[in-house]
């Protein structure tokens, strides 16, 4: 019981990555989500996040809300397309690294 | 029961009679023939947008008023232009098609299009159906996933269903189908997923596909020696996204063709006919008669698919046939369209990419703009790649022989990858890096105006200083120039002056094309606001308009 309830608590810390978690992206990572980024999300997100066309400016994107961002990238949202048939749960992830780090990293 | 059963056969006959509408009726539209009905994509073969009504002009406009309005529930936009027969109102969106009565603008049917969302990967610039087609008894419409539909018109059931591509590898519908010379035809859209263009032929009974008319010249065809060896005019792009016109007369319809797969010409040296063109071709066999590029080795993501119009109008003295094109690319073109000459070519808008169109050469005359483009520098172009004018149409009237149209002054800027895109099916191919140049401060996003086919000299031009249009025009023989803004206002303009006459503003943006027609009497005109189906009205409106589609339809209130 009280494991169980220990790894509960541990999964949901991993959850809830805090705003200065963006620290933590690898290089790599945030270097292959802004390959992914550039390939599949600038034409409507605009390059490098800059100059959106129509959809939403990820730099404003709330940085502790991790889950909706690979929720509304796998599953769609409004005018997005879902991405979870083509782009790999890791590949996802490391968009969400370029785009909580700002592609700074 | 014998009786019963006969009678109701009757009954249904009828019906199908009173729907069956003909190739006759066709033909006649926008061209002397009933002004209850508007059966074609254009307000006739000819694509001029006008029509003869009268009861509604200057001096009765401000009698004007809304006499009904119908939901399309729809969010992603409305860009189409329904169509009118026999009372009865078809619209369509990229969720459905809706028969609304004329009369009392209530629902008589309506048809889901079903798609998976995942489609919206292969839809560059905006999920949109531009309209439907009718022809004996029948409605046509195609889906973003590809699908080419007939549905009784009378009831919206479906009729036949056919698969014209993959929408996997990147193609998909927005535009809507034509029925010219007993043959259905539809365009595709794609032309930033690595396509190969085309437009299809298809029996209007049974869907039975009769033809392919491919827009880039494979081995073996005239043409092919603009592309390099190999097989990049599989991937060459020239995607058919607007609805073609066409003569009769000279049984030829004529399609516009999209930009170059993927967007850099880096990756495909040549002209590459017959991308970023207009090609005319027989409808009974998609046999190509001639072709006119607009921009040979386009790279600059300017699509030539907007409308051919067709008129006759006077050359130096002498009645032509023409056609008349304003291309993204910023020139206003004039074609002899028995023969595709070049007649006339200026610019309408702000150009840099080139001097001018050699009138000799029938080419366009580079600038160092484009030179230091093609070596790879990153350089502001104009006008920006969604062009002087993008797809939304213009109106002739022939009375005037002027075109009315909106512009669009925007510069990009636009640097080619030095690495070439890898082509993935169903993904991206452009190896461009575009954004938009800030905007100068007090200069307008860009013009109604009013232009000479043959100068594109302006009688008016209308600034626009807000927001830029994305509507399409309806000119009539009231004076009036019906269109609309992006925050939702649809206007009347005096045709010679380019005053705003009149005005309603509708629930979303207007970004569609308005219609006129009567019914017992009275002229009608009808719109669809709905902000949407570009991407670039979504980015210019941020934080200004909700989405939403409907229905708009206007009447003069009786005295």
């Amino acid at each position: 019981m009280n494991r169980a309830k220990i790894i509960l608590t541990a999964s949901l810390l991993a959850f809830a990555q805090p705003a200065s978690a963006q620290d933590a992206f690898k290089p790599e990572q945030v270097k292959s989500g802004s390959e992914t980024y550039a390939r599949h999300c600038a034409p409507c997100h605009g390059p490098r996040m800059a100059d959106p066309e129509g959809a939403p400016d990820l730099r404003k994107f709330p940085r502790d809300q991790r889950e909706r961002f690979l929720t509304s990238v796998s599953k769609g949202k409004n005018s997005m397309p879902p991405w979870g048939d083509l782009l790999k749960a890791d590949e996802i992830e490391a968009l969400w690294a370029y785009v909580a780090t700002g592609g700074r990293n | 029961m014998r009786k019963i059963s006969s009678g109701a056969i009757l009954f249904a006959a009828f019906g199908a009679l009173a729907h069956a509408q003909t190739q006759q009726e066709l033909l006649r539209d926008g061209n002397s023939g009933s002004t209850d009905n508007v059966l074609t994509y254009g307000m006739g073969y000819h694509q001029q947008r006008y029509s003869p009504l009268r009861q509604i002009n200057k001096s009765t406009v401000k009698r004007l008023v809304p006499v009904w309005s119908a939901s399309l529930a729809n969010e992603f936009g409305e860009q189409g232009q329904p169509l009118v027969y026999n009372g009865v109102l078809y619209a369509a969106n990229v969720k459905r098609v809706v028969a609304i009565d004329v009369a009392t603008g209530r629902q008589l049917w309506m048809t889901a299009l079903e798609w998976d969302p995942a489609v919206a990967r292969v839809v560059c610039c905006g999920l949109s159906n531009r309209g439907v087609a009718l022809y004996n008894g029948k409605l046509f419409v195609g889906s973003v996933d590809a699908h080419l539909r007939a549905l009784d018109a009378n009831t919206g059931k479906e009729v036949w269903k056919v698969k014209i591509a993959e929408w996997k590898e990147g193609y998909s519908i927005t535009s809507a189908p034509t029925v010219a010379n007993g043959v259905l035809m539809t365009g595709m859209t794609g032309g930033e997923y690595g396509v190969r263009g085309f437009v299809d032929g298809y029996d209007p009974d049974t869907g039975k596909h009769l033809w392919r008319r491919h827009t880039t010249a494979g081995p073996g065809e005239k043409g092919n020696e603009t592309w390099p060896a190999g097989d990049a005019y599989l991937r060459g792009g020239g995607s058919t996204w607007i609805t073609g016109s066409y003569d009769p007369e000279l049984d030829l319809t004529y399609w516009g063709t999209s930009n170059g797969g993927p967007w850099t010409a880096a990756a495909r040296p040549g002209d590459n006919l017959w991308i970023s063109s207009v090609i005319a071709f027989k409808p009974k066999t998609g046999e190509l008669v001639w072709h006119y590029q607009w921009t040979p080795a386009e790279t600059y993501d300017f699509d030539g698919n907007n409308e051919n119009v067709l008129a006759d109008i006077m050359v130096d003295g002498v009645k032509r046939k023409v056609l008349m094109h304003a291309d993204r690319n910023g020139f206003l073109y004039t074609l002899d369209r028995t023969n595709g000459k070049l007649i006339a070519a200026n610019p309408y808008v702000k150009v840099n990419w080139a001097e001018r169109i050699d009138l000799t050469t029938a080419r366009p005359v580079e600038t160092d703009v484009a030179k230091r483009l093609r070596a790879g520098e990153k350089v502001e172009v104009k006008p920006r790649w969604t062009g002087g004018k993008n797809w939304m149409p213009m109106a002739f009237n022939p009375d005037t022989g002027r075109l009315y149209l909106a512009m669009l002054e925007e510069t990009s800027v636009y640097q080619l990858n030095k690495e070439l895109p890898v082509y993935k099916a169903g993904e991206r191919y452009m190896g461009v890096e575009n954004t938009t140049a800030p905007r100068t401060p007090g200069e307008p996003w860009g013009y109604f105006g009013a232009l000479d086919p043959l100068t594109a000299r302006p009688k008016w031009k209308l600034p626009l200083m807000d927001l830029p249009s994305w509507s399409g025009m309806l000119a009539t023989a009231g004076g009036l120039v019906f269109s609309g803004r992006s925050t939702g206002e649809f206007l009347a303009i005096d045709e010679d002056t380019g005053s705003i006459v009149w005005q309603f503003k509708t629930g979303s943006g207007i970004n569609a094309q308005p219609i006129t027609y009567t019914h017992k009497g009275r002229q009608y005109v009808s719109v669809l606001s709905g902000l949407g189906g570009g991407t670039s009205a979504k980015r210019e409106t941020e934080g200004k308009v909700l989405p939403g589609g409907s229905v708009w339809t206007f009447a003069l209130m009786p005295d």
